[in-house]
């Protein structure tokens, strides 16, 4: 499996919260950027001509800002440039405030085939305070030219003044206009952000406060029958993201784009996160990149491990033979003693334990060398 | 015949800590032209790292200096700085003895305090000349004439020709080097008679063996010369003598009077105790000087590897340590929850810092220190007495008779507008009230009676915060007390954690075990599962908290860009881990051990 990524470094008002590469001012770069895109999906075509892709992912930024057509022409250029499997996974993220009929029209045209709708809450106040440019309307509308169609919905918890209720009502509208798939994932408050100030006074729930909500909700998920499949992504039908699968299997993956990630013959690298230099490189002909990191056999193993225990398939002990050529309960006999009563079976593979999936990081650090 | 050392003079500094002791030494060497401004670190005589951030001097250090008075003639001063703090009274002692006089500094802005008075006391024992220095006249706060009047009335000395001085700025340093060569007598001392030399400290030097910094009394020594040493009996060929300027500068000779330093290829400084007497192998003298007591270690606390592999490198350390320090003892000792490692005995509270500072420092290793205790004398059923300093040592309750506790004699100074705040610490404390005197109408003294093993923890740390840092504090020894004595056990999980037991007086045992079992609470991060913190006397539970288990620990995202954070997120968690101790299953930070029974909570 190897996937693509495509990164869109645009939106129309940063999140409070957000941490990402995106520039709400420079919508007027959209036109020069997304040719720079193109050429970057030209010349890492070639250099990755022999190999297929199973999966695309355009996330941002939000995507859904930018005029569709140029999606639309991304899809084609990547279609032109890279060979894609059969039936590839092709998602796009959307905010429900930049949607309507005419782009998902393109989207699906465009060979998009999948959807994720940042809705976070339910609670237009807390919408607001998030600096989310949508309202709980908006999202309603948005399930609606989506209907029929695979797409996940965000839901984020730890929100300020956030209940039980608020997570129930947002739980209830996602469950109730049809998405497959659900993210549900903690407000991790990054320094430099907005948030970041309503962390450091006490404003925020504290941790227990957090698994409290994520408990009450995935629970609440289960019942609706979206099933947890990794620490934060619930799926109902088996409609799990290919793409986000991928990474946690440890597979290939090439980012393109400003502050995209890739990982490609062992090889971890990232391109540069400022807007002018990502385009004046790709302009003088030079890829991007400004972090690379050959991952040595150890640390391999030890991510192979760390991405597979987030999921609930664990680590498969076959996949971890046909990667390594080795047992990997061999390889991490110290630490899989130290904490084996964590861990159960399924089949070939060890996973964590239900009610330890949301402590794992206290597991995974008995693996680090 | 005339003395021909009228023109020498051997004193030394005493004051109370921060009181400017070092910054005098200092001027008085940039005056006499010892070092040049220039080349001059800030407290020079401090030459310990330690000693130099912390502003303390721990070590004696001599030095020697010529000085032209307005007399006309030039003088030869050995000036012997001390330590100031109570810990190091030992080190006071040894200094005084090597010398005629003592410079005793006040603060004019605070004015006689505890140490100040102890210090001056030990002077007085050893029949010194002292002569009061009044320091810090350039603050405004500055009350000269009241600490003139207040050296009067409290140590009874005539201040009224005190030299007033400005360390800092440099004002009237050579008002205290007149005073000196007036006020202090030249040495006396027979250099025909046969070769008697105090030695008044030690050091190891990995070229020249053991370096002795001695005083002769009598008699003279020289390169060549054979000499022994009067307790150990052994005999060694002298290779070289000299004075401290204040490295060490090689002489011919030294004779009666003089201060200086002795190398003889002494291979082990066990060999040469301080306050032994160096005579002459072929001319001995009939008998020693009169040396000094045993110092005992008051304080006792566990020292253990952090890494537990790395034993042998903490031994030698500690041995290193030992060379240069010879009050500090230790012996190996063994704990379930912490390993191999060593009890090791100490002067006191700061010494027992300086011990554990200097071992992380000038040996790079992580250390973990149980909390200090004070050594126990325990009466058993069978009529054997033995002294316990480590509280997993103490026999069965059913084998113990009766126990003691050692008890200091307090001195407590403090302005009145506190009294009420001191004499509740000192009850809180289990201190029986003796004496109170008032000094003037800004400063009270009180004295007390308290149980060592009670001030060991965070007496003085209190009493500078219940007093906004006015009042001064000082005790010593004064024997062994009956007293209800119980061992307080600490269950972690349910299972004992043998290097976080106590021994506390029974009636405190129930809310020391509550405080315990909260401050544990509070310090030991959450697991993965629950955690019972339960203190215990002899199997009963005392008391009862529990480190609820953590609930989330977890990255929500981790997508193509994640993974590299992730992983650096993971190791700085581990990295974290490193600093902790596994007791059983729980993981517990090292520093938990020492800390632990502070009970000024920050709350």
């Amino acid at each position: 499996m190897s996937g693509i990524y495509l990164h869109i470094p645009f939106c129309k008002h940063k999140c409070t919260y957000c941490d990402f590469t995106s520039f709400p001012n420079r919508l007027n770069f959209a036109e020069a950027y997304m040719a720079c895109l193109y050429k970057e999906v030209a010349e890492r075509g070639k250099m990755y001509a022999g190999r297929t892709f199973d999966t695309v992912y355009i996330g941002g930024g939000t995507p859904s800002v930018v005029d569709p057509t140029y999606i639309a022409g991304l899809m084609k250029q990547i279609r032109q440039c890279f060979r894609l499997s059969a039936d590839p996974e092709v998602t796009i993220e959307m905010n429900p405030g930049t949607v309507d009929a005419r782009k998902i029209a393109i989207y699906r045209n465009a060979g998009i085939n999948r959807f994720s709708v940042g809705l976070q809450t339910a609670n237009d106040e807390q919408l607001r305070d998030l600096g989310r440019i949508h309202t709980k309307a908006d999202f309603v509308s948005a399930c609606k030219l989506l209907k029929g169609c695979n797409f996940s919905a965000d839901v984020m918890l730890g929100l300020k003044g956030q209940t039980k209720e608020d997570v129930k009502a947002t739980i209830d509208l996602v469950h109730e206009n049809g998405a497959t798939h659900v993210s549900m994932y903690a407000l991790t408050p990054e320094d430099g952000t907005p948030i970041y100030t309503d962390y450091l006074n006490g404003e925020l729930p504290d941790g227990d406060e957090v698994a409290a909500l994520y408990d009450y909700g995935r629970a609440l998920l289960r019942d609706y029958g979206y099933l947890r499949y990794e620490v934060s992504n619930f799926t109902r039908n088996g409609y799990g993201s290919r793409h986000n699968l991928n990474y946690w299997k440890r597979g290939e993956y090439i980012g393109l784009g400003v502050s995209a990630s890739s990982f490609m013959d062992g090889k971890r690298f990232t391109n540069t996160f400022d807007l002018d230099e990502y385009m004046k490189c790709i302009l003088s002909g030079y890829f991007p990149v400004v972090e690379s990191e050959e991952v040595g056999e150890q640390d391999a193993k030890f991510e192979f491990v760390m991405l597979a225990l987030r999921t609930v398939f664990g680590v498969s002990a076959s996949a971890y033979k046909k990667a390594f050529g080795s047992d990997w309960k061999e390889d991490f006999r110290e630490a899989y003693a130290r904490t084996a009563q964590y861990f159960e079976e399924l089949g070939d593979a060890t996973r964590i334990k239900d009610e330890y999936l949301y402590v794992q990081n206290r597991i995974l650090t008995e693996f680090m060398a | 015949m005339a003395n021909p050392n009228k023109n020498l003079r051997n004193f030394c500094i005493i004051a109370h800590i921060d009181h400017g002791k070092s910054t005098i030494a200092d001027r008085i060497m940039e005056l006499t032209g010892q070092v040049s401004k220039r080349d001059m670190e800030d407290q020079l005589l401090d030459s310990m790292d330690i000693e130099r951030e912390r502003g303390i001097t721990i070590k004696l250090a001599p030095v020697r200096m010529y000085y032209t008075a307005l007399d006309g003639e030039e003088y030869e001063l050995n000036l012997i700085d001390t330590p100031g703090h109570v810990d190091f009274t030992y080190e006071v002692s040894r200094s005084l003895a090597a010398c005629e006089g003592a410079l005793l500094v006040v603060d004019a802005t605070q004015g006689v305090e505890a140490q100040t008075l102890a210090n001056v006391y030990l002077a007085l024992d050893n029949n010194l000349e002292i002569v009061p220095v009044i320091n810090k006249i350039d603050l405004a706060s500055a009350r000269i004439e009241e600490t003139k009047a207040e050296i009067e009335d409290v140590i009874g000395l005539d201040a009224s020709g005190a030299p007033c001085v400005s360390a800092k700025e440099g004002t009237n340093i050579r008002d205290i080097l007149e005073a000196v060569v007036k006020f202090i007598p030249p040495p006396a001392g027979d250099t025909d008679a046969p070769l008697k030399a105090l030695i008044f400290d030690s050091y190891y030097d990995n070229y020249k063996g053991v370096i002795l910094f001695v005083r002769i009394k009598d008699g003279s020594v020289k390169v060549g010369d054979t000499v022994r040493t009067f307790l150990s009996e052994k005999t060694y060929d002298v290779t070289e003598v000299g004075a401290f300027a204040p490295r060490l500068q090689p002489k011919d000779v030294l004779s009666a009077g003089e201060v200086g330093y002795i190398a003889a290829s002494i291979k082990s400084i066990e060999d040469v105790a301080v306050g032994d007497t160096v005579t002459g192998a072929l001319r001995p003298a009939a008998e020693p000087l009169p040396g000094y007591k045993a110092v005992r270690p008051v304080v006792f606390c566990g020292i253990y590897p952090l890494d537990g592999s790395k034993f042998l490198d903490l031994k030698e350390a500690i041995l290193k340590l030992k060379l240069n320090d010879a009050s500090l003892t230790f012996e190996p000792d063994n704990s379930v929850a912490l390993g191999f490692g060593f009890r090791c005995g100490f002067l006191g509270l700061l010494h027992m810092e300086i011990v554990q500072e200097r071992i992380e420092r000038e040996f790079n290793l992580d250390i973990i220190t149980t909390a200090p205790s004070v050594s126990y004398k325990v009466h058993k059923t069978n009529g054997e007495e033995l002294f316990v300093d480590n509280p997993s040592h103490l026999p069965a309750v059913s084998e113990i008779e009766w126990m003691e506790e050692p008890i200091v004699k307090a001195e407590v100074y403090t302005p009145p507008d506190y009294l009420g705040p001191v004499m509740d610490l000192c009850r809180d404390k289990r201190g029986v009230f003796k004496d109170m005197t008032y000094l003037d109408t800004r400063r009270v003294r009180l004295e007390y009676r308290l149980p060592l093993n009670e001030i060991v923890y965070d007496f003085f740390d209190e009493l500078k915060s219940r007093t906004k840092g006015y009042a001064s504090f000082d005790y010593e020894i004064a024997g062994y007390e009956k007293s209800k004595l119980v061992k307080l056990d600490i269950l972690l999980n349910g299972e004992l954690c043998d290097a976080l037991s106590i021994i506390v007086h029974e009636d405190r045992a129930y809310p020391r075990g509550r405080m315990l079992c909260e401050n544990l609470k509070d310090a030991i991060p959450r697991q993965l599962f629950e955690v019972p913190v339960q203190a215990a006397i002899g199997g009963k539970i005392i008391a009862r908290e529990t480190v609820k288990a953590v609930r989330k620990d977890v990255l929500a995202k981790c997508y193509g860009g994640d993974i590299t954070r992730k992983k650096k997120l993971l190791e700085k968690q581990k990295e974290g881990k490193k600093r902790m101790r596994k007791i059983g299953t729980v993981e517990v930070p090292s520093e938990v051990f020492m800390q632990i029974l502070k009970t000024n909570k920050d709350k």
